[in-house]
């Protein structure tokens, strides 16, 4: 409200200062050479100072002043036609100030409305982090500017590393998980989350560095999942299928049998030529296989893009059949942000807001990550974006 | 809210360019002083909407409220304070606002010192500039609206261009867009003396100090940015010929070629016509400038063809108003007197050799610039036209242009009899010189062309100094008398002899600098040393540093002399967090005039890395230079002939007489 009556308040006076002119008692006008015949004179003199000054030559003086004094007579005859008739405030001027005082508010409240964003307050930064409420981004946002001062706590980097890695900042997910490493010690938890940022930040490849770290994972933490199903990973890609076998069948042995990552690791048995262990409900998340790797290794950066984009499309494709898959839409946004597609980004993550309510865990993932990425999660979360 | 305040105050912005576009124009017709007079305040208006709204967008910045979209994709929270301020004109949006808030900045400005004007020349005036403030609002707010919010707001930004994050963007922009803009001044004079039909001496001194304040200001901008590319780039050069820099050289030099025949159009009333059209000519040069720049057409023709709506509204702002001024031109110039006469030997035929050069030498760089760009979309071929052939061609037109400067002011207006005579002696000392020096290089090869610039260079300081020194009449008269005079002299003849002092100075620098300075690019060890320039530079090895936003490896040398450590100097590769990119910061060591400038290359296998080191004697001299043009144009801007009194309104009820200034 307050906004309307000042943004009222400042047409008013925009009005005003242009009725002023207007309004006045009707002026009379400078005679039109009145200008002119200044510059003329001032010519003059300064051709005096100039010629007593020594400047320029008696001669040259007086051609110049026969010439100025020319001017001078030219200018002076044409006056007469100065004064306009401005006797009374004629019908023209009666419009022209119904123009002064209907354009600005008409012009400025159409178009205003059509273009502003009345609704939304100011959002100074520094008032947001003091006040963060549930907002992820802000949260993290603080957790950094702590961190930007404080850069040798190592707690804080732990906290903050897998939540990059979801929100797809694989850069400082990396940095993240390094420096946690490097101050408050390795565990099994942060080798595999930095081995998973690696694998991802190289599209799916189980890297030399990943590999180690997912080595060291499980010599610190025998029982770790998510190391030793990468490890696996790493031997399917490197052709080995037999180990790759091994281990998945080993993984799936010591995983109770309704854990969430069965299907996954069913799959892999499979494709490297076992027997699930159980009937596997289909995969949503497919890795590359050994022949994707072997070809990629080979392939432009320009093909290695469309592979990948291949893979993306398909895991889209697969996503539409079973839309019910929040890690699946998650990945999907994520992946298109990493290509650098945010319409795609934008449209993915619009269909998977759909299938999912807002207020509920999953929805608030996807507005989490909507937000980190500076996507919109418009018409579901917070209705009333602008963009 | 205050963002919400901004944009309205925008929106009212084109609201109020609206009517100042259209009532004083008919308040002139009708002759009607209250009309006319909307122009003023209406002017005075626009720049107090604009500069609210402008205000409100730097507010932003500077909080970093990261609902605004611009800020956000411009900003970060971790930003020093200055960058946040600079940064928001270092994007598209921020930039078209800087240019309009210029833009009605010289209205008010006009507004407010042209009381000396006529009513109805600086109500048609005004309405011109409103013109050109309303096709640029327009285009601000349909295709460029820095005002966007998003909603919910992220919670950090995604940084400026870390190349933009420099003490450079603070001023080089505002000043360039001072001249840039500050042009439109005088093509709004020339359009509305063409909508008068009227134009004469007084015109001319009228359109003067805008002429001057926009030149002394571009003057200072190109320069400014040239130095910024310097040592920003880390190349060492400091003029690429790229497009980007030419469209501000073109309207640089078709201002000065306007700012001459602007002078001979107010002594003697002559080249009025062609006077009107080069005001025309040098903003039209802008506009195509902004145009090149912000349509992205540079960049690629092809990406301005997938997204053109913001070239193709620029197009048509192009057409409509150089298009439109051409037009008029062509319509009432014909109905145009011309004025006085003059000899070949005169002041005024000096004025007009330097108007021709001037000319053509923007017809070539424009050439230069534009030739790429239709090949490009007519053909697909993508050539880049450099330096080779802008050295060739503008190189060889500006020879006979700073052998003539000097002369130029000693000469007598109309007609130059004995002094004229003696300068052609001159002019045949100067070709003597030539003569001989193209023999001797024809006998010897070396580095004739080099000295023959540097005499050119010192030629312009030198007649700089002979034209003070004859019109101080030293060494005929007493030196306390001859001080006298000099004091005495009108300011603008201290600005001439100033300016053309400068340009020489920038000559000397520019000779100098390309013909005597040497390159070393070697890959160095720690304790490795190389001599450059008569130093020796060693390399100490590198040092790790953080910044507010960046992190960054410093390599160190130490310069010596002689064995005796003179200074230290490093040079630096930065990585910016936000965006993790990476640039390099020369490192720069001023000896006098000269520099040393260190820049780190890649790093190599083994532990050295490659280093590239120039020593640039006298390069100091090329800015130098622009400051003196630049002070030349100040002290000529604040020359009192330039403020006549404004005549007096009571005169008219008296009677209609010849009222005095004042």
């Amino acid at each position: 409200m307050i906004l309307w009556i000042l943004l009222a308040l400042l047409t008013a006076i925009v009005a005003a200062a242009l009725l002023y002119p207007l309004s006045r008692r009707p002026e009379a006008l400078a005679p039109e050479n009145a200008g002119e015949i200044a510059v003329y004179r001032d010519q003059m003199k300064e051709l005096d100072r100039d010629r007593a000054g020594g400047l320029i030559s008696a001669e040259e003086a007086e051609y110049a002043r026969a010439e100025i004094g020319r001017r001078l007579l030219a200018a002076a005859a044409k006056s007469g036609e100065g004064a306009g008739d401005a006797s009374k405030p004629s019908i023209v001027r009666k419009l022209a100030i119904g123009v002064v005082t209907v354009v600005p508010p008409a012009i400025g409240l159409c178009l205003y409305i059509m273009l502003g964003s009345p609704g939304l307050p100011d959002q100074p930064l520094e008032a947001r982090l003091e006040n963060p409420g549930n907002d992820m981004s802000l949260l993290v946002a603080k957790a950094e500017r702590h961190l930007a001062q404080n850069p040798n706590d190592g707690a804080g980097w732990d906290i903050l590393a897998p939540i990059y890695f979801r929100t797809a900042r694989l850069g400082d997910a990396e940095l993240a998980y390094r420096n946690a490493i490097r101050l408050i010690g390795p565990n099994g938890a942060r080798l595999s989350g930095l081995g998973e940022t690696l694998v991802v930040a190289n599209d799916g490849i189980v890297t030399e560095d990943a590999r180690s770290a997912f080595e060291e994972a499980i010599r610190l933490e025998p029982g770790n999942v998510r190391a030793r199903f990468y490890v696996g990973v790493a031997q399917e890609q490197a052709g080995k299928a037999a180990d790759a076998k091994a281990t998945f069948e080993a993984i799936a042995k010591a995983s109770p049998p309704d854990a969430p990552w069965m299907g996954m690791i069913n799959e892999h048995i499979a494709k490297n030529g076992g027997t699930a262990a159980a009937p596997a409900a289909p995969s949503t998340l497919g890795g590359p296989s050994a022949d994707d790797v072997a070809a990629a290794q080979n392939m432009s950066q320009g093909d290695r893009q469309e592979m990948i984009r291949g893979m993306v499309d398909s895991l889209a494709a697969r996503l539409e059949a079973d839309p019910n898959n929040i890690e699946g839409w998650l990945r999907l946004v994520r992946s298109y942000m990493v290509l650098g597609d945010r319409d795609k980004a934008q449209a993915a993550l619009k269909t998977g807001l759909g299938h999912f309510p807002a207020d509920g865990n999953e929805g608030r993932q996807l507005a989490a990550l909507a937000q980190e990425t500076g996507l919109s999660a418009e018409g579901v979360a917070n209705p009333g974006g602008t963009q | 809210m205050i963002v919400e305040i901004g944009h309205f105050a925008l929106v009212l912005a084109l609201a109020t360019a609206i009517i100042v576009s259209v009532l004083p124009v008919i308040g002139v017709y009708r002759r009607d002083a209250n009309m006319m007079a909307v122009a003023t305040t209406g002017s005075l208006v626009m720049f107090g909407l604009v500069a609210l709204s402008f205000a409100a967008l730097t507010w932003a910045y500077v909080v970093s409220d990261f609902s605004v979209k611009n800020v956000w994709e411009n900003s970060h929270s971790l930003m020093p304070l200055l960058y946040k301020y600079s940064g928001v004109w270092g994007n598209h949006e921020g930039s078209m606002m800087l240019w309009l808030l210029i833009l009605v900045f010289f209205s008010a400005l006009v507004a407010v010192f042209g009381r000396n004007i006529p009513e109805t020349l600086k109500a048609n005036v005004l309405s011109v500039q409103a013109w050109i403030s309303l096709a640029f609002l327009l285009f601000i707010l349909f295709t460029s609206n820095p005002f966007v919010r998003l909603d919910p707001a992220p919670a950090e930004g995604q940084d400026l261009n870390p190349i933009l994050q420099d003490f450079g963007l603070a001023i080089h922009p505002p000043l360039l867009y001072l001249g840039y803009v500050g042009f439109s001044v005088c093509f709004s004079f020339a359009v509305a003396a063409l909508m008068e039909g009227r134009i004469d001496a007084a015109w001319a001194r009228w359109v003067r100090p805008w002429t001057l304040a926009a030149w002394t200001f571009l003057t200072a901008g190109i320069a400014m940015g040239s130095y910024w590319a310097y040592y920003e780039l880390g190349w060492g050069g400091w003029w690429f010929w790229d497009p980007v820099e030419n469209a501000s050289f073109m309207p640089w030099l078709a201002g000065t070629a306007l700012l001459h025949s602007a002078l001979v159009m107010e002594k003697r009333e002559a080249l009025k016509i062609w006077t009107v059209l080069l005001a025309i000519m040098t903003f039209s040069l802008s506009l195509l400038g902004t145009f090149l720049v912000r349509s992205g057409v540079l960049t690629s023709v092809h990406a301005f063809a997938t997204d053109p709506s913001r070239g193709i509204f620029i197009l048509c702002i192009l057409a409509i108003f150089i298009g439109g001024a051409f037009m008029l031109f062509a319509w009432r110039a014909p109905t145009l007197k011309a004025g006085g006469l003059f000899a070949p030997i005169s002041r005024e035929g000096a004025l007009v050799l330097n108007n021709l050069i001037l000319t053509v030498s923007t017809a070539t760089v424009l050439t230069g610039t534009l030739y790429p760009l239709a090949l490009e979309t007519l053909t697909g071929e993508k050539i880049s036209v450099g330096a080779p052939f802008f050295n060739m061609t503008f190189g060889l037109l500006m020879l006979p242009l700073l052998i003539a400067a000097p002369l130029g002011p000693m000469l007598a207006w109309k007609r130059a009899d004995l002094l004229g005579a003696m300068q052609r002696l001159w002019i045949f000392a100067g070709l003597a010189l030539i003569v001989g020096l193209t023999l001797w290089y024809m006998q010897n090869g070396g580095p004739i062309l080099a000295i023959f610039g540097l005499a050119l260079g010192c030629w312009g300081m030198l007649g700089a100094v002979a034209d003070l020194w004859c019109r101080g009449n030293f060494g005929k008269l007493p030196v306390m008398t001859s001080l006298r005079r000099l004091k005495g002299l009108p300011r603008s003849a201290w600005g001439t002899a100033l300016a053309h002092f400068g340009l020489g100075v920038t000559v000397v620098g520019i000779v100098a600098a390309s013909a005597f300075s040497t390159e070393h690019v070697v890959e160095m060890k720690q304790g490795q040393t190389v001599e450059a320039g008569g130093y020796s530079l060693t390399f100490d090895g590198f040092r790790e540093a953080v910044g507010p936003n960046y992190t960054e490896e410093r390599g160190h040398f130490t310069v010596s002399s002689g064995g005796a450590t003179v200074s230290d100097v490093w040079s630096s590769k930065r990585l910016y967090t936000a965006r993790r990119m990476p640039t390099t910061e020369a490192g720069i060591l001023t000896f006098g005039l000269s520099q040393l400038y260190v820049s780190l290359g890649d790093p190599m296998d083994g532990g050295g890395i490659v280093v590239r080191i120039w020593w640039k004697p006298l390069i100091l001299c090329i800015w130098g230079g622009c400051l003196i043009m630049m002070v030349g144009g100040f002290v000529s801007l604040s020359d009192r002939r330039l403020r006549v009194g404004a005549p007096s309104r009571k005169a008219k009820s008296v009677k209609p007489v010849m009222e005095p200034a004042e």
